[in-house]
Formats: C-alpha cells, sequence, structure tokens
C-alpha cells in the first residue's frame, strides 16, 4: 500500500500517462516471453521461417510468369544436392529443391495467414452472435456448428477439394470450412463466461449500449483463447494444406511443400532422399515453432496468471 | 461539482416528495426447466410480493440468508431484471404515492376503467420498467449499483481513468482533459487520488477496488445507490473504512441507499430502516431499533440469536434454527417460516409436506412403503401403503410426539381405510404484515416481543 | 481447558502438554516478483483438549500455517525455508481401548512415552517426556497415517472438499477401512481370521480380482461382515454430527445435500478416528449465519465430549470469541499476540489487535466512526527487519523501523511482540500506551 502515500507526482499527460501502463503492461508480456525458453525457441524459428516467406524473391530469381510455380530444369533430373545451380538438388520433374523450399514458406504463410483470419473473423461473428444473444439464434448456430464438428476435418476438406477440383483455393477454401467451427464455438463458451461478470451489469447500470458493452467489455475479455488457438492453427493448416496437396489436390507444379514431398517420395528408395526431405522438414519446423509458441501463449495469457502479475 | 450534487439532492426534495423509491408488490419467478426439452416444470418464487419505501436520504438494509432473494430484489430495484409482476416506483411526489398505494390495494378484477387508466398513466411516468426512454436515462443515472465483488465488477483490461470515468462519457458529460479532472475529483472523495489514474484493477488490494466501485457509482450524482453486500469479500479493517466513506458520502452528497447484506452487524450500524426477508417473503420492516430491540417475528430473533457480537455474551450459547431453508420452487403454505420457527403454533400453515419432512428427519422408514399420494387440497392428502401393517404404523407416528405438537395441534381429520391414511390439516390463509407499531410490520401470528 | 491428567510419563501432571508446537516456520512462496515470506517464523503451542484461535486478515499466513500441519502446501511454488512443525501423537487408552475411563479422562486417548528416553524427557521430545513427530520433516507415508488419523482436517467450504462422485457412506467409510483396520476386523468377529483376502479387504486393499474372490459364497459372508461394520461406524459418526436420518443420509451424493449438511459430513468425516488434533479451517464462512451457528455449536459440542485440541481458523474476531479458550492474532506471516480469549478481548496489548477489534462495528458505536486501521497489509516480498506493522500503526516509534520485535510474554499467558510490552534492551524512547480495561 505504499501507493496511497506516494507523493503527489506531477500531473502526467493522459495520454502519456496511458501509453506508459499499457507500454509497462506490454512489457511485462514480452518478458514472460523471454523467459520462456521453449516459447523463445518457437518464436526465433518463426521469425526465420516468415523472413524467408517474406524476402523470398529476394533469396532466389522468381520464376516467370508465376513466382509461385517451379521453375523448370529439363535437364536436370534427380540432381544430388550439391550440384552447382541447384544446392539442394532437383526433383525428378527437375524443379529446384531450393526454390521450393523457399517459396514453399511462401505458399505457407498465404495459406495459413488467409485461412486462419478468415476462420477467426467467421467464427467470432457467428460465436459472439450465438453467445451473447443466446436463446433460438444460439441453438439453431450451435446445432450448424455440431453438424461441421461431426465430419472428421480431413476427410471433410478432402471431399471438398475434391468435388471443387484440385487447386490452390479450393485447398484454402476446404480449411476454412472446416476450420471456422472451432473458433465459434471458443468464442461462444468466453463470450456466455465473460457476459456473467459483474462488469458487464456495472456497465449497463451505468447506461451504456448492449452493442458498447459488447464491444468494449465482453470481446476484449473473450479473445485471449482465440489468440492461442490462431497460433497453433497457423501451424495446423500448413499440416493439413500439405497432406492435402501430398495426396494431389492442389494444381501440379506449384512451390507447396506438400506437393514436393509427394513428388521426391517415389525417389526415395532409391537412395534420392532430397526431394522429400528437405520440404518435409520445412513442415515438421513450422509446424512446431507455432505449437511451441501457442503453447507458450496459453500459459503466458491465462488470466489467473495474469492477473497475479 | 460538490456544490451541485449537494443541491440537487436538497433543494428538489421537498418537492418532489420524501420517498426516493417505493417497491410495489414486487414478484421474481424465475422457471426451472427440465429434461432434454427444457420444459418449464415450475417457477422458483425468488421475490414473492415485496414492498416497502425507502425515503430521500435514508438507508434501508436489506438482511436475509442466501436464496432468500435480497440480491434478486436488489437487482429488480437497478434495473437490471425485469420484475415478472408488480414494480419499483420512483420520482413519486406525495399524492401520487398515495394514490398508488389506494389504487393497488384494490384487487385486479376490481379495479374499474378509471382506475386502471390512472394505473397506467403512473405506471408509463414512475415504474421503471415501463417508463419511456427519457425518462429511463433519468433513472439510470438517478439510481446506481456498487456490487460485492469488486474484482468481478470491474473490467479488468479497463485502466482507473477509463471504469470511473465511463459514466461521464457514455451520457456525453466530459471528455478529455475535464474527463480526467472529474475522474481525479472522483477518486479523491473515496480517498484515493491521481497517481491510481492510469493503473488496471488487478494492481489494487479488495479495499480500493472496492473504492473505485464506488467512485464510479458517484459519477452520474445519483440519488440512490443500491450496495449490494459491498464489503463481505473485504477484511474487518478495510471493511470499517469503506463503511466510514459510505457515511461520510451519504451526509455530505445526500445520498439513499439500499444496503443488501447478511450482516447484522453491519446493518445495526448503518441502517435506519430494516427489512427482515426469508424465502422470498417480508419477515419483518421496521425501523432499526424496532428491529433490533423489539422485534416481533421469530426469524428475526433468530437472526439476532445466531449472529455473534462483541458485546455478548462469551459464554452463551448460540440459540440455533432446526433444519434448513426448504425448497423456494414449493414454499411452505401459510407462514413459510413455519418448518423452522421455535414458537410455530397450529394456525401457521402445516400441511402433509412438513410432517412427511418430519418424520422422515426422525428417522423413520414409514415412507419406504409409501406407493401412492392423492392430494385433495393444499392441506389435505390420501397417503397410500403397501399394506394395512404399515399403514396403521404410519398412522400411529402420526400421532406420536416425532411430529411436532403444533403439527398435530393442526391435523382436523386423521382416519385410516385399509391401507389407504388420510390426514387433513386446517387451512390457513397465507400470513399477512400487520402493523405492531408507526412504521413497524412483521408476518407472524403471533404479537409477541422477541427481546425477552 | 486444562485437565487434570492421571500420572503420565516423566511425572509431569501440571499443565497440559503440547499436542503439537510450531516451532519457528518459515513458509515461502516463488513468484514473479520475488520471494514471498508468506509465513515468516511462527511459533504456536496448541495444548492438549484445548481451542486455539488463529485470527487475522486475508493473506496473514493463517491458511498456509494450517495447511502445513499437513503439508497440504504444494512445493514448489512453497518452500519450506525453516523450522518444524512438531506433534505427539496419542494411542488409544489400553484400560478402556478406546471407550473412555478414568485413566484417560474419557477420551479414550494417551499420549505416547517418547521411545528415546522413555519418558524421562530428552531434546527429541523436548523435555516432555512424550513421543515427539517432526511433521515437516516426516515420510509422505509416515505421514498418510496421520492424516485423517491423528490430525484432521475441515476446510472452508465443504462443496469443494467432498468428492462428488461418491456417496457419504464411501467418504467417510475410507477413513474407517484407512486407519482402523484392526477395529473393523474385530468387531466382525473375524480379528482372528487369517484370511489375507479379508484383512486387505478391511484395509481397503483389495483389488478387483480379489473382492471377486470375496463374492464367492464362502467368502461372501465375511465380506458381508465387514461392510456391515463399516456401514454402522458410519452411521454412528454421522449421527454423532445430529445429522437426522443418517442410514438414509448415508446414500446421498455430496450433491444432494444442503451447505450445513455437507459441513456435517465434513465434520463427521474428520471426527472419525477420533484424532488428537482437529484444524477447522474457516468452516462456517461459507455458511449462512443459522446455519454457522448450529455448526459452532456442534463443534463446541463435540470437542467438549472428545477434548481433541483444536486449531480454529478464522477472520471473524467475534466469532472466536465464543468458540476459543485461546487466540493467537497473526499478521503478515507472524504472530503478534497470543494469549487467553478473555484477555485478548479484554485487554488487547498489541496495536494491531487492538484496531481489529475497534473496526468491528457494534451497537455502542455511532455511524461513521469506526476506527479503521489506516493502509493495508504490506507485500510481503523481501520485508525489511522491522516491525511488520510499523505503517499502520499509531504508536509506531523510530525503533519500530529498525528492530524486529519478537514474540515475548509481557503477563502470565500473554505473548506479545511489541516494544511497548517489552521494551529492547537499549534505552529507546517508547510511546505510551494506556491499557484498556473492559
Amino acid at each position: 500500500m505504499a501507493t496511497e502515500a506516494a507523493p503527489r507526482q506531477p500531473t502526467p499527460a493522459p495520454v502519456v500517462g496511458a501509453l506508459r501502463t499499457r507500454a509497462t503492461r506490454f512489457g511485462e508480456l514480452s518478458r514472460d516471453v523471454l523467459r520462456n525458453p521453449t516459447t523463445l525457441v518457437g518464436l526465433l524459428l518463426i521469425v526465420a521461417l516468415i523472413s524467408i516467406a517474406i524476402f523470398a524473391p529476394l533469396l532466389v530469381e522468381p520464376n516467370t510468369p508465376d513466382p509461385y510455380q517451379m521453375p523448370r530444369d529439363w535437364g536436370a533430373l534427380n540432381e544430388p544436392p550439391g550440384t552447382p545451380g541447384h544446392v539442394l538438388g532437383t526433383t525428378p520433374h527437375g524443379g529446384d529443391v531450393l526454390y521450393g523450399v523457399i517459396w514453399g514458406a511462401r505458399t505457407s504463410l498465404r495459406l495459413s495467414l488467409i485461412v486462419v483470419s478468415v476462420t477467426v473473423v467467421i467464427g467470432l461473428i457467428v460465436g459472439s452472435l450465438a453467445g451473447f444473444l443466446g436463446g433460438k439464434i444460439d441453438e439453431f448456430l450451435m446445432r450448424l456448428v455440431d453438424v461441421f464438428l461431426s465430419i472428421p476435418e480431413l476427410i471433410f476438406a478432402l471431399a471438398i477439394a475434391a468435388v471443387l477440383g484440385p487447386s490452390f483455393a479450393n485447398i484454402v477454401l476446404a480449411l476454412a470450412a472446416v476450420f471456422w467451427v472451432k473458433y465459434a464455438r471458443i468464442i461462444r463458451g468466453q463470450v456466455i463466461t465473460i457476459k456473467q461478470n459483474e462488469y458487464v451489469d456495472a456497465a449497463r447500470v451505468i447506461g451504456d449500449s448492449r452493442f458498447r458493452i459488447f464491444m468494449k467489455d465482453v470481446l476484449p475479455n473473450s479473445i485471449t483463447p482465440v489468440v492461442v488457438q490462431g497460433t497453433l492453427d497457423m501451424g495446423n493448416v500448413v499440416l493439413i494444406g500439405a497432406t492435402l496437396s501430398f495426396i494431389g489436390l492442389a494444381e501440379a507444379g506449384l512451390a507447396e511443400w506438400g506437393v514436393l514431398v509427394s513428388q521426391g517420395q517415389a525417389g526415395i528408395s532409391a537412395g534420392r532422399w532430397w526431394a522429400s526431405t528437405f520440404p518435409g522438414l520445412m513442415v515438421f519446423l513450422w509446424a512446431l515453432a507455432f505449437n511451441l509458441v501457442g503453447d507458450g501463449f496459453r500459459d503466458i495469457l491465462d488470466p489467473k496468471t495474469e492477473s497475479k502479475r | 461539482m460538490t456544490a451541485t450534487i449537494g443541491s440537487t439532492g436538497t433543494a428538489d426534495a421537498t418537492l418532489r416528495g420524501e420517498i426516493a423509491i417505493s417497491v410495489r408488490d414486487l414478484q421474481k419467478h424465475f422457471p426451472i426447466r427440465e429434461g432434454a426439452l427444457q420444459r418449464v416444470a415450475g417457477h422458483v418464487r425468488a421475490v414473492d410480493g415485496v414492498s416497502f419505501d425507502i425515503k430521500r436520504g435514508a438507508t434501508v438494509g436489506l438482511v436475509g440468508e442466501s436464496g432468500c432473494g435480497k440480491t434478486t430484489l436488489g437487482r429488480c430495484v437497478s434495473g437490471l431484471t425485469d420484475p415478472t409482476f408488480g414494480g419499483v416506483y420512483f420520482d413519486l411526489t406525495e399524492a401520487d404515492h398515495a394514490n398508488l398505494v389506494a389504487l393497488l390495494a384494490v384487487p385486479e378484477n376490481d379495479r374499474t376503467d378509471d382506475m386502471k387508466r390512472e394505473l397506467e398513466t403512473l405506471d408509463k411516468r414512475h415504474r421503471i420498467d415501463k417508463l419511456g426512454k427519457k425518462d429511463w436515462i433519468r433513472y439510470r443515472r438517478n439510481c446506481q449499483v456498487v456490487f460485492q465483488d469488486a474484482f468481478a465488477s470491474l473490467n479488468p483490461r479497463h485502466l482507473v481513468r477509463e471504469i470511473v470515468g465511463r459514466p461521464l462519457k457514455v451520457h456525453k458529460e466530459a471528455s478529455g482533459e475535464e474527463l480526467t479532472e472529474r475522474v481525479v475529483e472522483l477518486l479523491e472523495r473515496v480517498g484515493m487520488g491521481r497517481q491510481h489514474l492510469y493503473r488496471y484493477p488487478h494492481q489494487f488490494s479488495g479495499g480500493q477496488r472496492q473504492r473505485i466501485s464506488i467512485a464510479r457509482a458517484l459519477a452520474l450524482d445519483p440519488e440512490l445507490i443500491v450496495l449490494d453486500e459491498p464489503t463481505s469479500a473485504l477484511d474487518v479493517s478495510v471493511q470499517a473504512q469503506i463503511l466510514n466513506i459510505l457515511h461520510d458520502l451519504q451526509s455530505q452528497l445526500h445520498l439513499t441507499y439500499l444496503f443488501i447484506t447478511h450482516d447484522l452487524s453491519v446493518i445495526r450500524h448503518m441502517a435506519d430502516e430494516v427489512v427482515v426477508m426469508y424465502l422470498g417473503k417480508v419477515a419483518e420492516v421496521g425501523s432499526t431499533d424496532d428491529i433490533f430491540d423489539d422485534s416481533r417475528h421469530p426469524y428475526t430473533h433468530a437472526l439476532h440469536r445466531a449472529s455473534p457480537d462483541l458485546e455478548d455474551d462469551p459464554d452463551a450459547e448460540f440459540v440455533t434454527l432446526e433444519g434448513s431453508v426448504p425448497d423456494p420452487a414449493r414454499p411452505p403454505k401459510g407462514c413459510r417460516f413455519h418448518t423452522r420457527c421455535p414458537v410455530a403454533t397450529s394456525v401457521c400453515g402445516w400441511e402433509v409436506d412438513d410432517v412427511v419432512r418430519a418424520l422422515e428427519d426422525a428417522g423413520g422408514s414409514h415412507f419406504g412403503s409409501l406407493t401412492d399420494v392423492t392430494r385433495h387440497s393444499d392441506f389435505s392428502a390420501d397417503l397410500v401403503l403397501t399394506d394395512e401393517k404399515a399403514a396403521v404404523a404410519l398412522e400411529e407416528a402420526l400421532r406420536s410426539d416425532r411430529v411436532p405438537a403444533a403439527a398435530r395441534g393442526a391435523i382436523v381429520e386423521l382416519s385410516r381405510e385399509g391401507s389407504r391414511v388420510r390426514v387433513s390439516f386446517q387451512e390457513v390463509p397465507e400470513v399477512e404484515l400487520t402493523e405492531r407499531g408507526p412504521g413497524h410490520v412483521a408476518a407472524c401470528v403471533l404479537d409477541q416481543s422477541m427481546r425477552a | 481447558m486444562t485437565t487434570a491428567r492421571a500420572p503420565q510419563p516423566g511425572g509431569r501432571t501440571d499443565e497440559a502438554v503440547a499436542v503439537a508446537s510450531v516451532v519457528g516456520l518459515k513458509i515461502h512462496f516463488e513468484s514473479k516478483a520475488g520471494r514471498v515470506h508468506a509465513v515468516d517464523g511462527v511459533d504456536l503451542d496448541i495444548r492438549d483438549g484445548e481451542t486455539l484461535g488463529l485470527v487475522g486478515e486475508t493473506g496473514c499466513g493463517k491458511s498456509v500455517t494450517a495447511r502445513s500441519f499437513l503439508r497440504l502446501i504444494p512445493m514448489p511454488p512453497g518452500i519450506h525455508a525453516g523450522g518444524a512443525v512438531l506433534f505427539r501423537p496419542h494411542q488409544r487408552c489400553p484400560d478402556c481401548s478406546g471407550i473412555g475411563c478414568s485413566v484417560c479422562d474419557d477420551t479414550g486417548r494417551l499420549p505416547v512415552p517418547c521411545p528415546h528416553c522413555r519418558g524421562s524427557g530428552c531434546s527429541v521430545c523436548g523435555d516432555t517426556g512424550f513421543e515427539t513427530i517432526d511433521l515437516s520433516a516426516l515420510p509422505e507415508q509416515e505421514l498418510r497415517k496421520i492424516r485423517g488419523d491423528r490430525i484432521a482436517m475441515i476446510f472452508q467450504d465443504p462443496a469443494k472438499a467432498l468428492n462428488p462422485a461418491m456417496t457419504v457412506r464411501d467418504q467417510l467409510a475410507e477413513a474407517f477401512y484407512q486407519h482402523r483396520t484392526g477395529e473393523v476386523l474385530e468387531l466382525a468377529g473375524l480379528a482372528d481370521s487369517s484370511n489375507p483376502l479379508l484383512r486387505r479387504h478391511a484395509g481397503q486393499r483389495s483389488r478387483l480380482i480379489e473382492r471377486a474372490l470375496l463374492s464367492s459364497p464362502g467368502l461372501r459372508s465375511q465380506r458381508n461382515q465387514i461392510e456391515t461394520v463399516v456401514d454402522s461406524m458410519v452411521a454412528s459418526a454421522l449421527a454423532e454430527t445430529q445429522i437426522p436420518n443418517p442410514v438414509k443420509v448415508m446414500e446421498r451424493y455430496p450433491h444432494e445435500l444442503s451447505g450445513g449438511m455437507k459441513q456435517r459430513v465434513m465434520i463427521a468425516q474428520a471426527l472419525a478416528c477420533n484424532p488428537d488434533l482437529l484444524i477447522a479451517d474457516e468452516p462456517t464462512t461459507a455458511l449462512d449465519v443459522t446455519v454457522q451457528a448450529k455448526i459452532i455449536e456442534l463443534i463446541k459440542e463435540l470437542q467438549g465430549r472428545r477434548k481433541s485440541a483444536v486449531l480454529y481458523i478464522s477472520h471473524d474476531l467475534s466469532l472466536v470469541r465464543r468458540v476459543c479458550d485461546r487466540v493467537a492474532v497473526m499478521y503478515a506471516g507472524r504472530i503478534v499476540e497470543v494469549g487467553r480469549t478473555e484477555e485478548i478481548f479484554a485487554s488487547p496489548l498489541h496495536p494491531y489487535t487492538r484496531g481489529l477489534l475497534a473496526a468491528i462495528p457494534s451497537r455502542s458505536q455511532a455511524r461513521g466512526e469506526l476506527v479503521a486501521i489506516r493502509g493495508t497489509v504490506p507485500e510481503l516480498i523481501d520485508p525489511p527487519p522491522s516491525c511488520r506493522f510499523v505503517d499502520r500503526c499509531s504508536y509506531a516509534v523510530a525503533i519500530c523501523r529498525e528492530l524486529d520485535p519478537i514474540l515475548q510474554a509481557a503477563e502470565s499467558g500473554h505473548d506479545v511482540a511489541c516494544f511497548i510490552h517489552n521494551p529492547p534492551a537499549m534505552a529507546v524512547e517508547l510511546p505510551t500506551f494506556t491499557k484498556r480495561t473492559s
């Protein structure tokens, strides 16, 4: 209680004061991240992978006209790593494995960002409506969610992609159709819990409108698990996306890790391990990194530990 | 700011009458849902016909045990829950109030069209769940709430400035620099200050958080503050700080309090008038002195005797109540307290269920062989047992001292026909609040002072 | 409460021996902000047969102290930073086999002579001549034998302390199976039975296969005998807590019972094995006042009959006044005052105790004039070596900030940790403290 006896400080300008507190809060958060070694490893991996994706055009010459298509060197099929011009070797179709690894990162980033942001938005809307309004709307939306949840996600995505034909866009669509349900559920549960808090009643007593109460009191306090799930899904989406393209649902020649693994797998028994191994490793690292960070967030953002800080 | 609050409170008081809030026959029922289809299987009558007035500038204490409906009543008064029946009236002049009481005294079916029209006009202007938008906003500003759990009632992601300044922002009273100054002023009122503006609720102790809640409640210059157990989560030394602050604010700002608590010593210390509730009904209303020194309801008396006080004789035994609070979905008939009342008489509303419960608690095995119950009325039923022997045993048990003497006295018919036992009790109406002194009413068939 | 004892080892007949002593106990917690000294050097004696109240505000360490008896504090984050919890267990009185006789003063329990010195007094038993166990250093397995048998605990929230998936009967039966195996066999008339299966069953160590074997026609009757015995033990334990119709309540699940009823079941469970020490951690805080009164009367009555020692933890001073023989007041991880209840309430010596008493609203105090203690409890992260109450104390002088007062006798049987009553050796200026006489 030293605070109450504290001498009067000179009046800080309101914005500065608020910023300072928020900055301290952010500082505390980042300190927690840095203190947890596994989260830190995950975070460094993510930074590395995303840098590869962003700087892909600088790392290797983009293919023309479509840089997401593998360049083909028909003169160099199944070259081992270390071949001049093909550091990580080539695929049975003459694709440069290094190009695939680097531009595959870009494909993966694109895929996961689109899918996660679209599904989070859909889930947020559906879950909020169901949780905040309740009653018949809740009943209807949640039965809809139940229907989606009762279909195994991989098979469902497979079915969609199979019906719509093999293309990257359809993989995005298939994954989005599968992933939003989870967010709707999480948000609904959160909203229902949070709206029973007394500070929501307190806001009603003040006379604030329902919409503003939702935006200021309910939603910000419901969002934490979505951040965690979203981080985990950045990894999961790429994992399932790679699976789908592995079984041939992406267009041929796409610079995508799953496609490369699929192309290289036939050669593994013949000792041509490189075409599958490098992209496979990338999928592994990508999924690992986001899972490490997601789990770290879960611990750090846990409101129980947060309030004690 | 001080000046404005003070003047609105007093100057208009003469004009607007003495009564700040009038609660009239308030009822709130919650449905009990059952089964997969969530069918409504019955209603819990959380608040079941409560009437009382709160005078301007006074503190009314609302006491009772958990489940008596005091919190629900508080939520109805603060407009967070709409009542099922009856209502909360505000801004009544003396004449309006008298008129309203007279109108509501007439049973609904006997009201003439004129009466109905008059009631409707009164409702539209004064009943808080029927107000027009403008009047509703006025009431919203006039009535604020301080909740029990100061941690749960402050948004953990908002800074103190946002929390305390929010009412001002919502009603577009201040913004920017002016808002900050107003917030500082409010914080100073509750013994905090500028240095607390930019902190989050979790950075404060329980007592400080409750101060922040009070500052927020004061922001709109309300007349009435509903205090829902404001100190039950606090330690005694901090509770003293908060109670002192509440007292000072009341005298400075001419506030009216509805103070909800289960703690009798706090009520005695804070309230001018006390409403004692039991199972959704008012047991007794009176001035604090009446309730503490001359209580006329056995339940009030039991509450006193069960609450330890530093001035009691430390070696005295607690006088305790038998049994537990009955199921509010099916409250006892007559007087709701009779099942636990130490001085219950035969006219307190005994019925079949009470006797069954009493026999079960006494360890009887009579009801293992019970096959069917036919109810003729609330007070009369046929109990069918498997065989004649069991029926004889039950009949004997009903006549024995395993059933409270008062309940036995209420039996008007007890007969047996084979394995069928018919038992009927004296039919009694629900007990009503009766006058015991000026402003002192109690709902008990007895009229004796309980402070012997 | 000092009960006259029959001649005991070491020839001690005077004051009741402490059944448990906390000696310089320090329990710290590691947190992000630093090391929290939650319990920081607590000394406490609980005498045989007395009810000792441990009072203090939230976060003063009273619950941590109580839990350290049974080592219920998770470590980490908890750290046992020093001190010990000594316990002197009793045995069943051999003269009356636990029923109560003149030798054991109707308690059915007698202290055990110290195995090291055979009752003549040594360093292990602290010169008491009775067996003394350091609970803070006891192996987990040994501790388990003491938990629920010699030391039992009642928690604040009975709804959380009872297993929702077990009937009342099963929860209570566990205590008998665990700690009263021999007695169960004896009462079932199977004391001489050498059948290991039955012995294991009575100790609740039987496996599914063994239980299946026990269902075989030859053994079933014996198995049923054991269960009937345990059932009747459970029923009588419940009946003792004045639960109406215990046979019926036995078959219920916790959620079918009211709060007061659940707390009675907890008490029945705690007293099932006639413990030497009962720790009641705010047993009535979650209950309504009329129910609280019943539970308090029940604890008082049972304690009077069983003469177990009770450590009663509460924040409610007016309640403690009605229940306890002695009171220890705790503040910020320390005991600041301890003495007989009448003395503490009539003439409190520590400024904190005084403040606490004045803060309770009562009839005679006018509105708005409660004497609140200013400020709040200090942070217990690496506290400085000064009196912990100094920032809130209206009597504080310079010395209070420099030195840490220790708990010393100010009057006979009334200890206080304050320089006003126990001036330090050096000459310092001290405030005047008018003693309150009520």
